[in-house]
């Protein structure tokens, strides 16, 4: 845990942006869990910092705006893709609802006079 | 006895069916590397019953064919996906190339650093100013006068070149989609004539690698006819296949521009909207690079009218005055904004025609030489309000802002790309529980991710706001 005082040490931002969008790509669920796990950290110490430390994050900030709009975008492009894949369900679900109806007929029950 | 051979012949029909399974199943295996094969699974027939004394018996199953693992839907959105990142990607390609002529340390800059120039060509004037009659100081003006216009000229040509080679790239597409079209077409007869009603397995598998490999060149829609035929329009409804007919897209040169057309119809201006790789270029030719020329052509006119007209009225050091005969001109005056830039040249020979004098002094004075400098301060309507410098770096500043912003499309689209891909992956084994866990995963992932967009934008924002603390709960 970094001390309130203590000069940055954290990975640059801007790294934690790009590996966002990277395993947000890839649907990396664990790796960008992690990465939430880190930005709560990262919060957590940001609540303690001296002004040093600030004026240095603020710095990599203002490096790292061009990247989090990539990441929006890449989110943005996600939630559509979720969407689709979420009408896709709904519609499979729907299609075995009725599946039964849609199966092609049994052929009509014979009288007891048949032959084999 | 019949009951009995019924009991073998549902054993040996199953076994059969078994086997033609297994063979479904070898055959997947054997592709499992090869490129747009769609897994396939046997479809199994019930037969009918047969009813002895009143009681039903089953007669077992048939193996009836194989059905691909294929969702249209996602494929389809896949394709519209594949197109924008094609666009962008191909848009992106030129517009690096762009930027590099403007960017002063790059190796392939041709246009050396037009800021510096504009900035020396006027601090030109100043020295002028306090020595107007110093010949060094004259010949310092014309030889600053030659750099800018040589360097806003070579970028003029290099833009030229590189619009025309676009074109080439752009023409160059049209057999491809040709060679695409044709081959769909055949393969919607097949289709149409083998499988009306059914998935027509590998057949399928080729049409729709041809169609993915078409939405990478140019922006298409698939319309599903019947008989499981497909007709495919441009995304400005231009046709290029319908059924079995495919419709051959032709270019030609219009105002020495590639053109492209399906008949008569110009389909160019839908092409450059619609996306792939053809709509890249073609938005790179038409509108970043003619743009860039544009504000070049206005900066060139802007800079050249406005040093004629002054120098036109002063008096030089011979004690001479501009005429209509023989104007006084350090640039070429140019008639029309159009090709001032590539145009822009020095035609002042003699350093002595540079006219520091105002026409109500002698041919010591320096008020014109003021007057010149000044234009470097001062805002014409040519260069929409502002100083050259200024114009200058907002069109260098526009031009990084369009590269950064395509490059954030082009990032987003092709993961976008990686997504669906993974998606389509893993559902091509297609069962409910594979294809929840999918769907999970890609919830997981979104959850994941806009959790830590929230987080990172709220330290930005509270890191930027120096002095203000705010913590994310």
């Amino acid at each position: 845990m970094q001390e309130p005082g203590e000069r940055w040490k954290h990975p640059l931002l801007i790294t934690l942006v790009t590996e966002a969008s990277r395993s947000l790509a890839c649907l990396d669920a664990e790796r960008l869990e992690e990465l939430a796990l880190s930005c709560q950290a990262l919060n957590r110490d940001l609540a303690r910092a001296d002004g040093e430390t600030r004026a240095a994050l603020a710095a990599e900030s203002r490096e790292a705006t061009s990247d989090m709009a990539v990441l929006a975008r890449v989110l943005e492009a996600t939630r559509a893709n979720l969407n689709v894949m979420n009408r896709l369900r709904e519609l499979r679900g729907g299609r075995l609802e009725y599946g039964a109806q849609q199966a092609p007929e049994w052929p009509p029950m014979e009288s007891g006079h048949g032959n084999n | 006895m019949g009951t009995i051979n019924s009991a073998l012949s549902i054993m040996s029909g199953a076994l059969d069916a078994d086997q033609e399974a297994l063979n479904i199943i070898s055959n997947n295996v054997a592709n499992a590397n090869t490129t747009g094969y769609t897994e396939e699974v046997p479809n199994w027939q019930e037969n009918s019953s047969v009813t002895i004394n009143g009681v039903s018996y089953g007669q077992g199953v048939t193996e009836t064919g194989a059905t691909s693992v294929r969702d249209k839907v996602l494929t389809e959105r896949l394709d519209q996906q594949q197109q924008l990142a094609s666009a962008s990607g191909s848009r992106l390609t030129a517009l690096d190339t762009l930027q590099a002529l403007f960017t002063p340390a790059s190796s392939t800059s041709a246009s050396g650093d037009i800021g510096t120039d504009i900035t020396s060509f006027y601090d030109s004037f100043s020295k002028l100013e306090a020595e107007p009659t110093s010949s060094s100081y004259r010949q310092a003006v014309l030889s600053a006068a030659s750099t800018l216009a040589a360097d806003i000229s070579g970028a003029a040509s290099s833009l030229a070149s590189q619009k025309s080679s676009l074109d080439q790239e752009a023409a160059g597409v049209t057999s491809q989609v040709n060679a695409l079209t044709t081959s769909i077409a055949q393969l919607n007869q097949q289709i149409m004539t083998t499988s009306p009603d059914s998935d027509a397995g590998t057949l399928e598998d080729q049409r729709q690698a041809d169609i993915t490999a078409l939405s990478k060149l140019v922006g298409i829609n698939q319309i599903t006819t019947e008989n499981n035929g497909l007709s495919i329009t441009t995304t400005s409804g231009a046709l290029l296949v319908s059924e079995g007919q495919s419709f051959q897209m032709t270019n030609g040169t219009e105002s020495g521009e590639t053109h492209f057309y399906v008949g008569t119809t110009d389909i160019t201006s839908g092409l450059t909207t619609g996306g792939g790789e053809l709509g890249g270029y073609l938005t790179a030719r038409d509108t970043d690079i003619t743009g860039a020329l544009s504000s070049l052509d206005q900066l060139a006119y802007g800079i050249s009218t406005s040093v004629n007209a002054l120098n036109n009225t002063g008096i030089d050091a011979d004690g001479n005055t501009g005429t209509a005969a023989s104007p006084l001109y350090i640039f070429n005056e140019p008639t029309a904004v159009a090709g001032s830039a590539e145009n822009m040249s020095v035609v002042m020979t003699d350093p002595n025609e540079i006219a520091a004098a105002s026409s109500t002094e002698g041919t010591g004075g320096s008020s014109n030489a003021t007057a010149m400098y000044d234009l470097a301060k001062s805002t014409s309507a040519e260069l929409n309000g502002q100083t050259p410098s200024d114009y200058y770096s907002s069109f260098v500043s526009a031009l990084g802002s369009t590269v950064s912003e395509v490059e954030s499309e082009n990032t987003a689209q092709t993961a976008s790309v990686t997504q669906l891909q993974t998606q389509i992956d893993s559902l091509s084994g297609v069962n409910l529980n594979d294809e929840a866990a999918s769907l999970t995963s890609l919830e997981r992932s979104y959850q994941a991710a806009s959790k830590v967009f929230t987080m990172l934008d709220s330290i930005m924002a509270s890191a930027l706001n120096l002095g203000e603390q705010t913590t994310v709960s």
